[in-house]
């Protein structure tokens, strides 16, 4: 029942978050300036008569309220106009894009917290040994090098170099490897996951590294082990899952921060994603573009948090009284 | 004839029982950057079937980690570096880690000091207990939480069945320290090491704690290390007392002995500075509440010879240079003293 509340409570609050997003974006928006203009400033001695025809074709006559609403209502339909550059719908463009973008955080993010997860116990539980010092020396690098970095990187080696990995693209563009797209798919990203992967691994480690070297200094482990239990329980059973619940506040804000590096990311690897997209938009001042990039990403966003928040309950008791 | 040769078996029936756990010239050190910090040096104690054992001391005095070496569980930077702990005339010391963990919480089980961080705050009591006996006797997870469910009840939880569901947070500090107590006693140890076990709780608490402690013990005839620094806490629960200082083992009497006529002068110190119920300590009084002048030394660098010397009022110039040896004065009493004729060790 109380954890009934709780999420319904959370999901009033990311409503509301949404919508304060979109009053803010469509005001911003606004604020650039009436696009009409920017498109006549290219075609001089249009008509008025034009002028109104193509204020009218965009939806851009009416007042600013009352053009907020009907964006508002279209989008609760999931639709967000037409791209000018691209004329698509940019509904489907998210989608397709958007899979592409989840295609590669998604996995980069459940691979790197099994990796630091496995990293953090084997040097928490060594705590000040040479390879606990390793792991944090280490884990400090790839913290501290930018992304791009770590990427160009790795098309150097593996593209350029040794020639075993695609360096763009997320499908071949003529011969598919081994004729399957699922394969040529996988093979395409290895190399972007493989980035993000490095990053993330290297961000969670610290966190989680720390918050277990803290939890197992607690009393209730000593009372575990005195108890007789096998050090693997204690440590994966015990000390693991509440050494997760600062990562968990985390892991929503890296999915963030993902998302905000996405077109470091897409760019990196030509990878037809959000963040490649978002770029281009913005270049072209392709306003329906930005505005549902804007939103898409917002959604993702406040639905990453929404689930960081549900799995903390389910992880510790504590929560539920709050 | 049988009788016969069963007494001419056992030629001293009168010899001591033999004790369940010895500990014998203990050392644990503490490997610190600074240098080694010898917290337990050289300590002996024995605990018969049974009987209460109280180790009294101050804080650092090496009583907790002593406790915890028993277990083998002294924390890092710490290790055990010398002696032996004999239980039920076997050497813990030598023991496999996979042998000692299935003596933790079997044979020897351990109450800590403060319920509030020894219960793992993420699982329900029920299963964080049933656990420990799903792990040791192989029992089934229902099985096991009836005989948890069981156990709380004995230890004075009212609805144990719904203090199965509920979570550490959900609890009283007093009902904590409850359940730190049934899941102490879930194997049916031989041995209980209770940490300062009521320490952290209120003073109407900790006399129901007390006797729900000297109550459970006395009916499973178990043996117990009660460790504190509270002389009304062991005066009450001891059989025997073992006075700690600075590492090293000062006296060791029945408790009686001990209140009566202690002889190491910090014993004696110890005891005169406790506050008295029908004496006045209020400013202007006559009498000021006696203490121990100075401070406990720093054991990175311990003092050479007693190292109560130099807050001892007894001391004389060869307290400086000679470590005392605990030795028997009187069967069952024993001092490390040179003033009370122990042998010592010359720096």
């Amino acid at each position: 029942m109380g954890t009934a509340r709780y999420i319904a409570r959370r999901l009033i609050f990311s409503a509301c978050l949404i919508l304060g997003v979109s009053v803010i974006l469509f005001a911003m928006i606004n604020a650039i300036g009436n696009p009409i203009e920017i498109l006549l400033a290219e075609r001089p001695g249009m008509t008025d008569e034009v002028i109104e025809s193509v204020s009218r074709y965009y939806g851009l006559d009416g007042s600013v309220t009352d053009r907020y609403f009907t964006w508002l209502w279209a989008i609760l339909r999931f639709d967000f106009g037409t791209s000018i550059i691209y004329n698509q719908p940019v509904s489907e463009m998210l989608v397709t894009y958007g899979l592409e973008t989840l295609k590669i955080q998604i996995p980069a993010i459940l691979i790197a917290l099994v990796v630091s997860v496995l990293i953090s116990v084997m040097a928490a539980t060594r705590q000040y040994s040479r390879l606990d010092f390793g792991v944090i020396a280490g884990a400090m690098l790839g913290h501290s090098l930018p992304g791009f970095f770590i990427g160009i990187l790795l098309i150097l080696v593996f593209s350029y170099w040794l020639g075993i990995l695609p360096s763009y693209g997320a499908y071949s563009t003529r011969n598919m490897l081994m004729n399957s797209t699922l394969i040529d798919g996988l093979w395409h990203m290895v190399l972007p996951v493989g980035m993000l992967v490095f990053f993330n691994t290297a961000t969670l480690t610290l966190l989680m590294r720390s918050s277990l070297v803290e939890v197992l200094r607690q009393d209730f482990i000593t009372a575990a082990r005195a108890s007789g239990l096998p050090e693997r329980r204690v440590v994966f059973g015990h000390a693991l899952r509440n050494a997760f619940i600062p990562v968990l506040t985390y892991l929503g804000i890296l999915f963030g921060v993902m998302l905000g590096t996405a077109p470091v990311t897409e760019t990196v690897f030509t990878w037809p994603g959000l963040g490649a997209l978002y770029i281009m938009a913005i270049q072209q001042l392709d306003y329906p573009l930005i505005m549902g990039e804007t939103m898409i990403i917002t959604f993702m966003l406040v639905g990453a948090t929404l689930l960081t928040d549900i799995a903390y309950v389910a992880i510790d008791p504590r929560i539920r009284l709050a | 004839m049988l009788s016969t040769l069963a007494s001419a078996a056992d030629p001293t029936p009168m010899a001591a029982p033999k004790p369940l756990i010895e500990v014998q010239d203990l050392k644990v050190h503490f490997f610190t950057r600074d240098g080694v910090v010898r917290a337990v040096d050289g300590v002996d104690y024995g605990v018969n079937p049974g009987e209460t054992l109280g180790i009294v001391g101050e804080s650092g005095s090496g009583k907790t980690v002593s406790s915890l070496a028993m277990l083998r569980l002294v924390p890092p930077p710490a290790r055990t570096v010398g002696g032996r702990i004999l239980f039920e005339g076997e050497d813990l010391l030598t023991r496999t880690p996979k042998q000692m963990a299935a003596l933790r919480g079997r044979r020897i089980a351990m109450i800590f000091q403060n319920p509030a961080t020894s219960l793992n705050p993420i699982y329900s009591i029920g299963a964080q207990l049933s656990e420990i006996l799903v792990w040791h006797e192989k029992a089934s997870r229902r099985q096991a939480e009836e005989r948890v469910a069981e156990l709380l009840n004995l230890v004075g939880i009212t609805d144990p069945l719904t203090r199965l569901r509920q979570f550490p947070h959900e609890l009283s500090g007093g009902m904590k320290q409850r359940v730190g107590i049934a899941r102490a006693l879930l194997c049916n140890p031989a041995l209980v090491l209770a940490d300062e076990p009521t320490t952290a709780l209120d003073v109407t608490i900790q006399a129901q704690i007390l006797e729900l402690l000297a109550d459970l013990q006395a009916r499973f005839h178990m043996s117990m290390v009660l460790v504190t620094h509270d002389m009304g806490v062991v005066a009450r629960m001891a059989n025997r007392i073992t006075v700690m200082y600075a590492g090293r083992v000062c006296e060791t009497a029945d408790a009686a002995t001990i209140f009566s006529a202690p002889q190491h002068p910090y014993t004696r110190a110890l005891l005169e500075s406790m506050p008295r119920i029908d004496q006045s300590y209020s400013r202007g009084a006559r009498q000021k509440l006696p203490t121990i002048a100075g401070r406990p030394p720093n054991l990175l660098n311990p003092p050479a010879g007693c190292r109560f010397h130099d807050r001892c009022p007894e001391a004389i110039a060869d307290c400086r240079r000679i470590l005392p040896v605990e030795t028997a004065i009187a069967p069952g009493h024993t001092v490390s003293c040179i003033r009370r004729g122990s042998p010592g060790i010359a720096a």
